[in-house]
């Protein structure tokens, strides 16, 4: 095993942005308080001198107010914090054209959102609900939203950080990346099944297993990132490439919607298309009688 | 079943196809991509697992008025109502219409759009993925909160909960960020199930046997207290459909004005919530319910609905 990212959630900033550049708790013209959402990291950094807002988890925090809230558990707070400094973003850049908007850089290695009792009264599902909005309209105005997942992309935690990004980059398996709803022996408990049939299966069936070559077959990652070193490269290079694509008013090819499209192409969904025909083809038929 | 009887009938207990069509005009609805398609799950038989002919979900169109309603109705008797790949795939293929048929709207009723935009609904019954297609469940959360954003300023997105299972999981952020949230005092709504919770944090955070627990932390009377849910209604399916009427019937900028998420003022005003959170610190919802002004919160829990609405006292919004 290669040494492993996990934890290191300001290391990989470090290693990303321009040497000495990330200026932690401020975008565009707000500060955010240090203290709130201590679990997650925001600020702005450099990427080849021009300003990229960078949102990571710090595995390393406890929330004081929160007990289950640490090692990188995205909570209430951090969701917020989190969404606000994208709403920030939009602010900061508010005037520029596409071509000028700064990226976003997500920087992944969250086991969870939170599960407590407090967070579900609440309203937890507001939270991650809420951080996943902001980056979704950040790239429908034109930001570049870049993905890297250095180490634990887990279940929901990955759907608010991370799968709203335009493109997900992800380190190899090597290095302990872990990319699942959640692991093999948990399926096999709730779903009444052998762990070994299963992982007898998984080897043919990307859907359900857990890995970062799983998830490229589906179209859920772009690129898999050989070691920690390239990531800096990569990030910049798929910034580049989505501004490009924005620039030309190729919104689709990206986010969510052109993942799916990449999951047919690579063989891994292949239903989704299917069915998304047959609903359009099925509607022209009787659209007369509702779209008067 | 005769509409009228359908109508008085109890929502939580009512299959996916009958709430699909109790929640539009009678006779109005189409189903799309229906059981005669057989699109099954692929992924299923792999595991050795039975599939059903419309995957867990019943997707179509209806009428309400002049507008037509995309409706998604979940089948909680299919493995709890859980996305996979093709019932996924339902969900965005009704925003991608739905968004289509705005753009139609818009260009033939310039004048009188309110009276023809179109709306989503989505009756949930659903644990969120489904773990025997977990990755492409996954997937297909998070394209439908894309969709979402995409309705944003153009198609209504009502939530509608009353289901047996509730609306867990992933599933409970999309209901979340749906424009208005219609539930029954039967509903719940939560992000992490009651299971969850006690298998990660023990019994001692959450006691999920505990009914009545669950009924108050995850329940439609606490959503409508704290204003999670905007309108609380009988669990008869002929008052989700009045609901819905009475929802779409608002002027479009008005019903945007349910939301609890998807701007920066409403989350600053979340924001504001969670301060509260850290300071009171319930060990219980009822904590909540006193704090906004309710000096019986026991006696809440027994009130009739009716009784309940009359008497209940919700939490302030900040942002209007």
């Amino acid at each position: 095993m290669e040494q492993s990212m996990i934890g290191r959630g300001r290391d990989a900033v470090e290693m990303i942005a321009d040497p000495g550049s990330f200026a932690e708790n401020r975008v565009g013209e707000h500060t955010f308080d240090p203290d709130y959402g201590p679990g997650a990291v925001v600020g702005t950094a450099a990427l080849d001198g021009r300003p990229a807002t960078v949102i990571a988890n710090d595995a390393q925090a406890v929330n004081p107010r929160f007990p289950v809230v640490y090692f990188g558990v995205i909570g209430m707070e951090e969701a917020y914090k989190m969404a606000g400094a994208v709403y920030e973003t939009l602010a900061a850049d508010a005037d520029k054209p596409v071509a000028e908007k700064r990226p976003i850089v997500l920087i992944v290695d969250t086991p969870g959102n939170a599960p407590g009792k407090v967070e579900e009264i609440f309203g937890m599902n507001k939270a991650t609900g809420a951080y996943q909005l902001a980056l979704a309209q950040a790239r429908k105005e034109g930001h570049a939203v870049v993905a890297m997942v250095i180490g634990r992309a887990i279940s929901g935690a990955f759907l608010c950080h991370g799968l709203q990004a335009d493109h997900i980059l992800a380190l190899p398996k090597e290095y302990g990346t872990v990319i699942h709803v959640m692991p093999l022996s948990s399926i096999s408990r709730i779903t009444k099944m052998d762990v070994e049939r299963l992982e007898e299966l998984s080897a043919r069936s990307p859907v359900f297993a857990s890995g970062v070559e799983f998830f490229y077959r589906l179209g859920g990652v772009e690129e898999i990132v050989p070691s920690p070193k390239e990531m800096g490269r990569a990030v910049r290079a798929h910034a580049a490439q989505i501004r490009a694509l924005k620039a030309a008013g190729k919104f689709e090819e990206t986010g969510p919607w052109g993942r799916g499209e990449l999951g047919r192409v690579r063989g891994g969904r292949t239903a989704r298309a299917a069915v998304l025909e047959r609903m359009e083809e099925e509607f022209s038929q009787v659209s007369g009688r509702y779209l008067r | 079943m005769r509409r009228s009887e359908l109508m008085r009938s109890s929502f939580l207990e009512c299959p996916a196809r009958a709430r699909a069509a109790g929640l539009v005009d009678e006779g109005t609805f189409t189903e799309l991509a229906g059981p005669l398609d057989r699109l099954t799950s692929p992924h299923l038989p792999a595991l050795g697992e039975a599939v059903a002919f419309d995957d867990g979900i019943a997707a179509g169109v209806g009428l309400i008025g002049n507008r037509p309603v995309f409706v998604l109705s979940q089948e909680g008797r299919f493995i709890g109502g859980a996305v996979g790949e093709v019932h996924g795939a339902k969900m965005v293929g009704a925003f991608r219409l739905a968004l289509a048929a705005y753009e139609k709207a818009l260009r033939r009723h310039p004048e009188d759009l309110e009276e023809y935009r179109p709306a989503v609904v989505i009756s949930f019954e659903t644990g969120g993925v489904r773990l025997h297609e977990a990755n492409a469940g996954l997937l297909a959360h998070a394209e439908v909160m894309d969709q979402i954003q995409d309705c944003r300023g153009r198609v209504p997105v009502i939530a509608v909960i009353g289901s047996k299972v509730g609306c867990f999981g992933g599933m409970g952020f999309v209901a979340a960020a749906a424009d208005a949230v219609v539930m029954s005092s039967q509903g719940r709504l939560g992000l992490t199930g009651p299971e969850v919770i006690e298998q990660e944090m023990g019994k001692e955070e959450f006691d999920a046997s505990d009914k009545s627990l669950i009924s108050r932390t995850t329940g439609g009377r606490h959503k409508y207290i704290l204003g999670d849910c905007n309108v609380l209604c009988e669990d008869r399916v002929g008052d989700f459909y009045q609901s819905l009427r009475d929802l779409l019937s608002l002027p479009y900028e008005e019903l945007c004005r349910c939301r609890r998420i998807g701007t920066y003022s409403l989350v600053q005003e979340q924001m504001a919530l969670t301060a509260l959170a850290a300071e009171l610190n319930p060990s219980d919802a009822r904590d909540v319910w006193r704090y906004c002004g309710n000096a019986d919160p026991e006696g809440l829990t027994e009130l009739e609905t009716g009784e309940f609405l009359r008497t209940a006292r919700r939490r302030a919004r900040e942002v209007s």
